[in-house]
């Protein structure tokens, strides 16, 4: 069948000829263009039992891929590559290579939650795309990302910090990582306002657990701890709004 | 006045003892006015917000639990926050402790050994404007107004965390939950102090808030798209109830404004803050001179 020309230029790997000779027969200008062989192969069925086995990702099963998800995700004004379907499917199909191809899309996800809220099958979308693209990163098939870099800097800070947060910790931090670049006008109308109203003494003293060491010890213990698949039967009569 | 929640505990968070002060103190403030009490969980620590989850499971999941656990042991029946992202990630926990039964005997577990009691599931997570609106109601809060905000146009910004997800706060499955498209307790409540709101489309908007680092293109361009709706409406300050977002538009201001506009610039305040403005305290008392912004250039004609 001849390629329409209005689709050449989204086929990928399209070989087109000026002349093409077959059998001593030269072939009519519109035959003159060839897809190269793509088959697909590698597809790994063990993506969606892992995916599906953990506490984030036991939702993926229920998708039905209406695009719900999609059609409503901040992200995708951004990113046009940014589909919460699309990562499901090719999860579940077990395509790891289209979803490495994706890398630089999947960590981008802001948790706004539109697609959680919306999803008609009760589907946890922004849980199950952190879900993938941990697997990816626990395979080590991606580098890791700002996204990523942050999270764990944010996990790190708690830990350091008596189990609480503060914007200068914080701030330092991420400096220290080079992703603030607040300028010297930002700081100065930062501490201006915080030193007219007297703010500035609670800023500086970062407030701690009281026992922080020994919850931090368990912490440390728990994170080694896996949730397991046969730990996610689900109460189904499980009370949505409490008693 | 009957609070529908019972006896409540407060979950500060660490925004709210950080650049969040001034939040937390204009609502102890509110409450105090309106007899409701706020009673802190002393020895809280960080909920994990929206990153801790992605980066580690258990401590995603036990953060939270152990400042509900704690609640518990302070006989609460239910939990006020004020910041979204902390209501979001105790409702995260409570969800799956109640839907996994095994998952909540792991992290229960992992409470006791911290010396915490189990936690039992029992709580009702809150956010602040739903606890004022649902306890005194408009009304209730109009009847303290000593200074009213008439003709002072504000867009009142949600924030994502609010209302969504319905799995996890429950919106949509109860009575007492806001609107989670079109939420409207905190538009009453202004309307209650005198002020117009002004039609808002961005109030459910993201502002990039968890990648305001990391993806800063990103966040500037959501954080400009709320700024812009706000005053093509003709808002003159922007009402917030997230630490977050507020925190996050306010550092970033000078960036918007250089990118997209210096029209784009404008006061930013919390809803407390405006409430207990409008209850007759004076702006120091309410911190309004602790915002980046400059709330006062707007508010000042009303004093």
């Amino acid at each position: 069948m001849p390629i329409p020309n209005l689709e050449k230029p989204i086929i990928k790997g399209l070989i087109e000829k000026e002349k093409v000779v077959v059998d001593g027969v030269e072939v009519d200008g519109t035959w003159n263009a060839f897809m190269i062989e793509r088959t697909q192969t590698g597809y790994d069925p063990s993506v969606w039992d892992e995916i599906a086995g953990t506490l984030e990702g036991a939702t993926i099963s229920a998708c039905w891929q209406c695009g719900t998800c999609t059609s409503g995700c901040t992200m995708r004004e951004y990113d046009p590559k940014y589909s919460p379907r699309r990562f499901i499917d090719l999860a579940r199909k077990g395509d790891k290579e289209s979803l490495v191809e994706l890398q630089n899309s999947i960590w981008r996800c802001v948790s706004c939650q539109k697609c959680t809220h919306r999803c008609p099958k009760g589907v946890l979308v922004e849980e199950v795309v952190h879900s993938i693209h941990n697997y990816l990163l626990k395979h080590g098939l991606v580098q890791s990302d700002p996204g990523t870099v942050f999270d764990e800097l944010f996990l790190d800070v708690v830990m350091k910090n008596g189990g609480r947060i503060s914007e200068l910790t914080l701030g330092g931090a991420s400096a220290k990582a080079g992703f603030v670049s607040l300028s010297l006008r930002d700081l100065i109308s930062m501490s201006g306002a915080l030193l007219k109203s007297g703010l500035i003494k609670d800023v500086m003293k970062p407030s701690r657990v009281k026992d922080w060491d020994k919850v931090k010890t368990v912490l440390e213990d728990a994170m080694k701890d896996e949730i397991k698949p046969e730990d996610l039967q689900a109460n189904i009569r499980y009370q949505v709004v409490p008693q | 006045m009957s609070s529908p929640y019972g006896k409540v505990a407060f979950y500060p968070g660490c925004s709210l003892d950080g650049l969040g002060k001034s939040y937390e103190e204009s609502l102890k403030l509110v409450a105090k006015d309106l007899g409701l009490p706020l009673d802190k969980i002393s020895d809280y620590n960080c909920c994990g917000a929206l990153e801790v989850k992605n980066v580690n499971t258990m401590a995603g999941l036990l953060l939270p639990a152990r400042n509900l656990s704690l609640a518990r042991e302070m006989n609460a029946d239910a939990v006020v926050s004020a910041c979204p992202g902390c209501h979001y990630s105790l409702s995260r926990t409570q969800f799956f402790m109640t839907r996994y039964p095994k998952v909540a005997q792991k992290v229960n577990a992992y409470l006791e050994k911290m010396g915490n009691k189990p936690y039992d599931s029992k709580l009702l997570m809150v956010h602040a404007v739903e606890y004022i609106y649902n306890s005194v109601g408009a009304e209730g809060v109009k009847s303290r107004v000593k200074r009213p905000l008439n003709g002072l146009k504000v867009a009142p910004y949600y924030g994502c965390l609010y209302s969504r997800p319905k799995s996890y706060t429950l919106s949509g499955y109860m009575g007492l939950r806001d609107d989670p498209e079109r939420p409207s307790f905190m538009d009453e409540i202004l309307q209650a102090l005198g002020a117009e709101v002004v039609p808002f489309e961005a109030k459910t908007m993201c502002c990039g808030g968890p990648h305001a680092y990391s993806d800063v293109d990103v966040a500037l361009h959501l954080e400009a798209r709320i700024l812009k709706e706000a005053k093509r409406n003709g808002a003159e300050l922007l009402i917030t109830d997230c630490p977050l977002g507020h925190v996050a538009i306010e550092t970033n201001m000078n960036k918007i404004a250089e990118k997209y506009g210096e029209d784009l610039r404008m006061p930013l305040v919390y809803f407390s803050q405006l409430v207990a403005f409008a209850f007759g305290h004076s702006p120091s008392e309410t911190l309004l001179t602790a915002n980046i912004t400059d709330p006062l250039s707007v508010l000042k004609r009303f004093l």
